[in-house]
């Protein structure tokens, strides 16, 4: 018994050998970090400064809450993640939907409308940089769509159409993988189930209505909070088209706005409490699907 | 399985043709770009804007490649920065598969104190968004004066979360009585890691590397953050700085792109199965 218990122990320093450097990693990468952005979000730290810096309270708070350029990037966040939100699940439902119905060409379809998600994202948005050229193929083919000819559309000139650039090409990024994860989720449906309904007569609209979509509901409120935190998250498309002479103010998102703050304008304190707001807003997404996962399982 | 045969019922046979129509039209529309990006490589800047654009280009120029890689200051910085790529990208999927799994092997395999509180420790750090951590990690970065340094740009991403989550799971439906025939044999409990449960976590292990991979080969951030010098850039922020220049010819730049895309596409074709598998299994994870 004392032999067995002695083993026992003996297997639980195995235990934290294995964990050890993994505990390590998250701690000073993770842990450490998240608690010095907190603690610095109430400073008056400045990057390049030999100032010691200043407890300040809620100044920064105060301050990032009451400054034009703030609510001018949370707008500018928003705008693209409901932008993009709605198109990127329709669109990812339709088409998960449609390539479900598939017998063959499954996998070449779902490859097909994945392979943009492979690439990285400034190359992507440096494609539609040159296809949103005034000349370029956007132009030409709305032009040839709508028979008007010679029209620039000013892609990446004016505020509006700049907003419309980012979120297309975000759309065209990632709607492959998003109906990646529906064809994955309707895949869990047994076939016994549509092939009762067809029996009983029931058409696409109505199985999609009444049995797909019901079904799919844990994916589909995953899908959600997973595209509206990425919408939140996203910088190199914004970054480039400023880069490359697009307006900043419509198209400057949260994370360029922290970035600028802090590389910038070198206010350290300023940028974490942005940092911390942006994180804030995500945890209350986590939390609304954690919440709204349970609530399905309930319900099924 | 069903044999595909053409349905009768009206409905069915509607949904048989828009089905086929609309995926083939979806998938199309969003291979025109990737066409236009090769295509546009081959061609002279003035071609690219020519109204109607003309598909296949007059001849294979392939002064844009040439250009692509020396830049357009001719310092030749391009293939030093893919090279970078390929370094982090690839260090970072390799520690991330080894941190992964011995941290999953331990959270798996072995019963400890604290290993519950450990394990949503661990968990818990994929709420934080790395926007939110970036300025700290920065300035650890230059309080250990790792700027501009492999090192630096890989420290922060040499583990995930997920990863750990992703081997843990795995791990658990591996036998413990493999692992204690083993014991049993006198395998001491790293070999026992080593030779026995290492070899038989492939199938995770390239899930798990090869979304690691794609994450840095995409990050532009981070290296924003912490190297100014060009010769120490990756490709994402190599991208930005050749698009912004006045000089730019727009050739060049898709040849730029085409090279940027090259690994992660042959990655694509010869291991599919773990690109798609991963964004299911990753998802899976945040259920």
């Amino acid at each position: 018994m004392k032999r067995a218990s002695g083993m026992e122990g003996k297997r639980a320093r195995w235990g934290w050998v294995f964990v050890a450097p993994g505990l390590l990693f998250f701690s000073l990468f993770s842990w450490y970090p998240i608690v010095n952005a907190f603690v610095t979000s109430f400073t008056n730290r400045k990057l390049i400064s030999l100032k010691a810096p200043k407890f300040v309270g809620l100044q920064n708070y105060v301050r990032v809450l009451s400054s034009e350029d703030f609510w001018n990037s949370a707008r500018a966040t928003a705008v693209f993640a409901v932008g993009a939100f709605v198109p990127l699940l329709l669109l990812s439902l339709l088409f998960a939907a449609l390539i479900v119905s598939l017998r063959g060409w499954k996998r070449p379809a779902q490859m097909a409308l994945y392979s943009p998600a492979v690439l990285s994202s400034v190359v992507a948005a440096l494609i539609w940089l040159v296809v949103f050229d005034p000349r370029g193929l956007a132009n030409q083919a709305l032009n040839a769509l709508f028979g008007t000819p010679g029209i620039d559309r000013r892609w990446l000139a004016d505020a509006t159409m700049a907003q419309i650039s980012t979120i297309v090409v975000y759309v065209w990024k990632y709607v492959g993988y998003f109906t990646i994860l529906f064809v994955t989720g309707m895949g869990k449906i047994p076939d016994a189930v549509n092939e009762a309904a067809l029996i009983d007569g029931a058409g696409p609209f109505r199985r999609f209505f009444s049995i797909t979509l019901p079904l799919i509901r844990p994916t589909t409120v995953l899908v959600s909070v997973m595209i509206l935190i990425q919408c939140m998250k996203t910088f190199s498309t914004q970054y480039l088209f400023v880069q490359a002479g697009a307006p900043t103010g419509p198209i400057e998102v949260m994370t360029l706005a922290i970035y600028n703050t802090a590389m910038r304008d070198l206010a350290i304190g300023r940028a974490s409490a942005m940092s911390m707001l942006l994180f804030a807003v995500m945890l209350l997404l986590s939390w609304l699907q954690l919440r709204a996962s349970r609530g399905g399982e309930d319900a099924l | 399985m069903r044999k595909p045969s053409i349905p009768k019922r009206p409905s069915e046979l509607a949904l048989f043709v828009l089905a086929r129509l609309v995926v083939a039209g979806a998938a199309a529309l969003i291979l025109v770009p990737l066409a236009f990006m090769l295509s546009a490589s081959f061609m002279p800047a003035s071609d690219i804007v020519s109204i109607p654009y003309r598909w296949i280009p007059d001849g294979f120029r392939w002064k844009n490649y040439l250009q692509a890689l020396a830049g357009n200051d001719g310092s030749w910085l391009y293939a030093r920065n893919v090279l970078n790529s390929l370094v982090v990208a690839g260090a970072v999927a390799a520690t991330t598969v080894a941190i992964s799994a011995s941290v999953g092997y331990g959270f798996a395999k072995f019963r400890f104190r604290g290993r519950n509180l450990a394990f949503m420790a661990v968990m818990a750090t994929m709420m934080i968004p790395f926007e939110t951590v970036m300025v700290p990690l920065y300035l650890v970065v230059v309080r250990l004066g790792l700027q501009d340094s492999y090192l630096g740009l890989i420290l922060p991403f040499m583990a995930s979360a997920f990863g750990v989550f992703l081997m843990r799971q795995y791990l658990l439906g591996f036998p413990d009585d493999i692992v204690d025939a083993a014991r049993i044999d006198g395998c001491s409990e790293w070999r026992i890691f080593r030779s026995v449960v290492l070899p038989s976590i492939g199938p995770a292990s390239a899930t798990l590397a090869v979304l690691a991979f794609r994450q840095q080969w995409d990050n532009l951030l981070w290296p924003l953050l912490v190297v100014q010098r060009e010769e120490m850039k990756t490709i994402p922020a190599y991208i930005v700085k050749f698009a912004a220049e006045k000089s730019a010819d727009e050739g060049a730049m898709m040849a730029v792109a085409v090279i940027a895309s090259l690994p992660v596409f042959i990655l694509f074709t010869t291991l599919s199965k773990y690109f798609l598998g991963g964004s299911a299994v990753f998802a899976a994870g945040k259920e």
